[in-house]
């Protein structure tokens, strides 16, 4: 009995991870080991209504690095919502060191992000 | 006859390589163009600064007006201060587009610093007092918005010429958001955008 119970918790952790469309990718295979997203953050901006994402990452090399990202929202039925910030950005990273992607959302509407990461 | 033939066949050849030399039009891809950049100023860099300008304007605030309602902007003068023959628009209109989508700002094109953007709203009161259209189709008095906000701004551009010859063309791309009522600045932004190439490129 314990098992099922163990396995229904499972399938359900599983069914909430999959539901999830939000997401950070590192585009390029060959930057997936210099690079490390450490933490995601996201917030609605009580004055603006609008959502934040702030995503922190590493730069593990010894080399300057210039890279790239472009930010997808949706909205909550899951349509895409067109903004600049579909376009990619120049992001520059610096040796060693962090680095910080600070969006905010095109409109109150946007709810789900897709951000890429490239070189 | 076997003369000619050779002659013919050369004449072939050599209009096959050149059709083959000759450059092909591409279209560019505007989501993914890893063209070469140029030394002068491209929808790439236009797309980059409106996007920065946008987001700045967002997260300070200064859009977010407190009964939740949209301001009402008005385009002010943009300087192009470049020696390039660009339209400010290529930058503005981004702008405006994006902050129109943001629901906090809707832009009044009866107004403007280099007068109306559409002199329809002013010309269709005219019909005023014409017996020819219905009265009660043509607006009010009193039924236009004026603006809360005015976006003014210059592009800027610097040469300087390095040591080793090559040319260093760095563009700024200025803007304010003001409150009309008060003549205050509640947003300024800058965005450089700098570039480095053969003294020879030319930047205008």
């Amino acid at each position: 009995m314990k098992r099922w119970i163990l396995l229904a918790a499972m399938a359900l952790f599983l069914s909430g991870c999959a539901d999830k469309t939000s997401y950070v990718k590192v585009v390029d295979d060959s930057i997936k080991g210099d690079i490390a997203v450490e933490k995601i953050s996201e917030r609605i901006n009580s004055e603006s209504g609008l959502k934040e994402l702030q995503v922190l990452g590493e730069n593990e090399t010894d080399k300057y690095m210039k890279l790239r990202y472009r930010i997808v929202w949706f909205d909550k039925d899951g349509f895409e919502i067109d903004s600049i910030a579909k376009n990619w950005t120049e992001l520059p990273v610096y040796k060693n060191a962090n680095f910080t992607i600070h969006i905010v959302a095109p409109n109150k509407n946007a709810v789900d992000y897709r951000l890429f990461i490239n070189k | 006859m076997k003369h000619l033939t050779k002659i013919t066949l050369s004449a072939l050849l050599a209009a096959g390589m050149m059709s083959g030399c000759a450059d092909k039009t591409e279209r560019i891809d505007l989501h993914n163009d890893e063209g070469a950049q140029v030394m002068g100023l491209d929808y790439r860099d236009f797309n980059q600064a409106a996007a920065e300008a946008v987001q700045s304007m967002l997260m300070s605030g200064a859009l977010d007006k407190k009964s939740g309602d949209r301001y009402v902007l008005a385009i002010s003068r943009v300087t192009n201060d470049t020696m390039q023959h660009i339209d400010t628009d290529q930058l503005i209109k981004k702008i405006r587009v994006e902050l129109l989508k943001s629901g906090k700002v809707v832009v009044t094109t009866a107004v403007s610093a280099n007068g109306p953007e559409d002199a329809m709203s002013k010309q269709a009161r005219e019909l005023r007092n014409d017996e020819e259209f219905n009265q009660r189709t043509v607006q009010e008095k009193g039924q236009m918005i004026a603006p809360d906000m005015s976006l003014s701004g210059k592009i800027l551009q610097r040469n300087v010429a390095m040591d080793d010859g090559k040319q260093q063309v760095e563009y700024y791309f200025m803007l304010s958001l003001t409150e009309i009522k008060t003549g205050l600045a509640w947003w300024e932004g800058e965005t450089i955008i700098g570039k480095r190439g053969s003294g020879k490129s030319v930047s205008w």
